[in-house]
């Protein structure tokens, strides 16, 4: 809704801006064609200037030719009235002008027209110069204003500017809601579609074909959601089901295998073999045990059940479990709790994060069958809790490195086993991070950074 | 009867190999009846006809599942049922053990598994007293003597020294642990019913003052060691 706002504010601010612009547009131009018509007229034929090509030369008036060429070119009489009103000099003067005026006629045709001639005045020492324009070449008016307004010119003129802009303003403020009216569902309506909620707007009014391609796009991507849901729920269960029925007949395998295996009867390379096919249907047990949670963790269809979970108990207990029974003297593991830790619970499953610590250590002792020792570190850092578990073994390589840590959507298989991979899925769908990297001394660490409080992650 | 192997046993399973191999594989254990069912219809009249001490049940069946069984069954019999199935979601593992059976088993399976499992359950339920006997009561940590029937120690020179209830507890835990880490939540469970880590400080008081019973050098234990960051282990117990 935020960005519909936004366009409107800046529909408003340019609507005012155009009105403003085409105002001041208009007063130039109305101004400068003003200004440049009065000087062709006026400025380069002064009255006064012609009035001036009239000297006295020898007792007798005399007027310059080129001034009489100005006159001839652009007005059509002159004439000279001495202090009496007299005529004493003229040029071109009409017969219908009279030859002496009274001050009353002076005073009017100095103003105004002179028998229908615009006239123009200029007051010598030895009288008054009148000019005489041609009949309906110029249009006179006297403009005369109370001072007030040329005191207050500063206020009115950007009064009448403020005036304008407020009215633009209001004007645009009118459209700009209707709109804005108009836009909301369809902002609305997309931001439903981006939280892949179903969309169905009023397709009438101005915009109702935006509406209805909405529409269609949002049919389009729920149709698209249930079918991809239906396509991850397939394959969940088609993956649950081959795992289940894979148990009965391993069942079998594991249970003759171990069975021929501990046969004494047997003669001893025999019951090798035996063991090798025991150990080896243990393995594609964990391989399919691994695979079944891997697929529900991925598409979401493993639930957690959460409980306040004590990271510092499990991991002391999962430590404790690999000491006393599935570790020989190759490996050692030293569990490191920081003070400020031991109090600690989290929000978790704590099935699934037991799984995730033991898929570490499990991977430290497959990947080191040479013995190495597994540093399991334990650090609050609010709002986090860092578990690290560390070896001084082989480490990864670096295509595993970036493998895990940037798991691209169609990723090919894991390099080896679902371990690492479910390692991630499990702290994920915790609102937590994992980190895989090796260290310069040598070896491995991955660090697992789980929020104190589920979901506060998200919140960030 | 005299011993578990001559407990009756009922395997109820679909899968007549998986229901063969297991027949013998109890039988080679020593277990002298073992019977088998295919389905729910068989198992009820074997359940009426031979009354079973002990069923052994699949939860997939052709005409019905072992859960809705084994509530028929608990009408108007307690024999031990331990779960072996296929199924491995948490959900249906904690619904078996919520209806009473008293183990569940996930295929695939190791014999020695099985057959260690079903031994606890036999011998929980039909000889308790036997598995704590007076004797495994009693051992030796070198020349001291620690007897949990009377909470007594025994030194060497002939003194003895009753044991406090917690160091009772102590002890107990990580005898029934001999040789195994156990962790400071399961002692503290052991001793105040709960596994908070507050009361770690106390434990550390109490395992000091059972060194000074116990060990002849307590600054430097020999036979309850600490284990850094998880917790302690009883070593070098014998018994005389």
């Amino acid at each position: 809704m935020k960005s519909v706002m936004r366009i409107i504010s800046r529909y408003l601010v340019s609507a005012v801006g155009v009105a403003l612009i085409l105002l001041a547009v208009n007063f130039v131009v109305f101004f400068i064609y003003m200004f440049q018509l009065n000087s062709i007229e006026q400025v380069e034929y002064p009255v006064s200037q012609i009035a001036e090509g009239l000297t006295i030369q020898n007792g007798a008036y005399q007027l310059s030719d080129t001034t009489e060429k100005i006159i001839e070119g652009n007005y059509q009489w002159a004439m000279l009235l001495d202090d009496a009103g007299k005529v004493i000099w003229s040029l071109n003067l009409p017969a219908e002008i009279p030859q002496k005026f009274t001050v009353p006629e002076v005073a009017s045709f100095s103003r105004w027209y002179l028998d229908d001639y615009p006239v123009y005045v200029w007051r010598r020492p030895d009288g008054l110069f009148v000019l005489g324009g041609r009949v309906d070449s110029v249009w006179k008016y006297n403009i005369e204003y109370q001072m007030v307004v040329f005191d207050k010119i500063f206020i009115w003129i950007p009064l009448v500017l403020l005036i304008n802009t407020l009215l633009a303003f209001a004007i645009a403020l009118v459209f700009g809601l209707r709109l804005y009216h108009s836009l909301k569902p369809l902002a609305g309506g997309i931001r439903d579609m981006s939280e892949k909620k179903a969309v169905k707007l009023s397709t009438k009014g101005l915009l109702g074909e935006l509406a209805a391609g909405i529409n269609k796009a949002s049919a389009h991507l729920v149709e698209q959601d249930i079918a991809l849901d239906k396509r991850d729920n397939a394959r969940t269960k088609w993956i649950a089901a081959i795992s289940h029925d894979i148990r009965t007949p391993l069942s079998l395998v594991m249970g003759y295998a171990s069975e021929l295996e501990s046969n004494t009867e047997l003669p001893t390379a025999e019951r090798e073999q035996a063991g090798i096919i025991r150990r080896q249907s243990q393995r594609i047990k964990t391989l399919v045990n691994d695979l079944n949670l891997a697929s529900k963790l991925e598409y979401d269809k493993q639930p957690l059940r959460l409980s306040p979970v004590s990271l510092p108990g499990l991991v002391r207990k999962i430590s404790a479990d690999f000491l006393n029974g599935m570790m020989d003297e190759r490996y050692t593991i030293n569990v490191e709790i920081d003070e400020n830790t031991q109090d600690e619970t989290i929000t978790g499953d704590e099935e699934l994060l037991t799984r995730a610590v033991s898929n570490l250590i499990t991977n430290s002792m497959q990947h080191n069958p040479k013995g190495c020792v597994i540093q399991i570190n334990l650090v609050k850092e609010a709002p986090f809790i860092s578990l690290s578990v560390i070896d001084d073994g082989v480490g990864f390589t670096e295509e595993q490195c970036r493998s895990l840590n940037q798991p691209t959507e169609d990723t090919d298989l894991p390099y080896s086993g679902l371990g690492l991979t479910i390692v991630r899925q499990i702290i994920n769908a915790h609102g937590g991070k994992v980190k895989f990297s090796n260290r310069t001394a040598g070896g491995c660490e991955v660090l697992l950074s789980l929020p104190l409080y589920l979901g506060q992650a998200n919140c960030e | 009867m005299e011993t578990i192997f001559d407990c009756k046993i009922l395997i109820v399973d679909d899968e007549p190999e998986l229901c063969r191999m297991v027949t013998d594989i109890l039988q080679r254990e020593g277990f002298r009846h073992v019977l088998s069912a295919s389905n729910c219809r068989e198992a009820r009249q074997s359940l009426t006809k031979d009354r079973p001490d002990c069923v052994i049940l699949d939860v997939t069946l052709p005409d019905g599942d072992g859960f809705m069984l084994l509530r028929e069954m608990r009408a108007d019999s307690s024999a031990p049922v331990l779960f072996l199935s296929a199924r491995d979601e948490d959900q249906n593992r904690l619904l078996g053990l919520g209806l009473g059976a008293d183990d569940y088993i996930t295929k695939p399976f190791l014999p020695l598994e099985l057959i260690l499992r079903l031994k606890a359950v036999l011998n929980r339920t039909y000889f308790p007293l036997e598995q704590t006997g007076p004797q495994e009561r009693i051992f030796y940590l070198g020349e001291t003597q620690i007897d949990l029937e009377s909470g007594t120690i025994t030194r060497n020179d002939g003194e003895q020294i009753t044991l406090t209830a917690k160091e009772f507890a102590f002890i107990e835990k990580l005898y029934e642990n001999t040789g195994k880490i156990v962790t400071i939540e399961n002692l503290c469970h052991a001793a105040w019913g709960d596994n908070v880590y507050r009361y770690e400080n106390s434990l550390m008081v109490h395992i000091r003052r059972l060194r000074e019973k116990i060990e002849a050098d307590p600054s430097a234990p020999r036979y309850l060691l600490t284990v850094r960051g998880l917790g302690y282990k009883l070593v070098g117990v014998t018994k005389k």
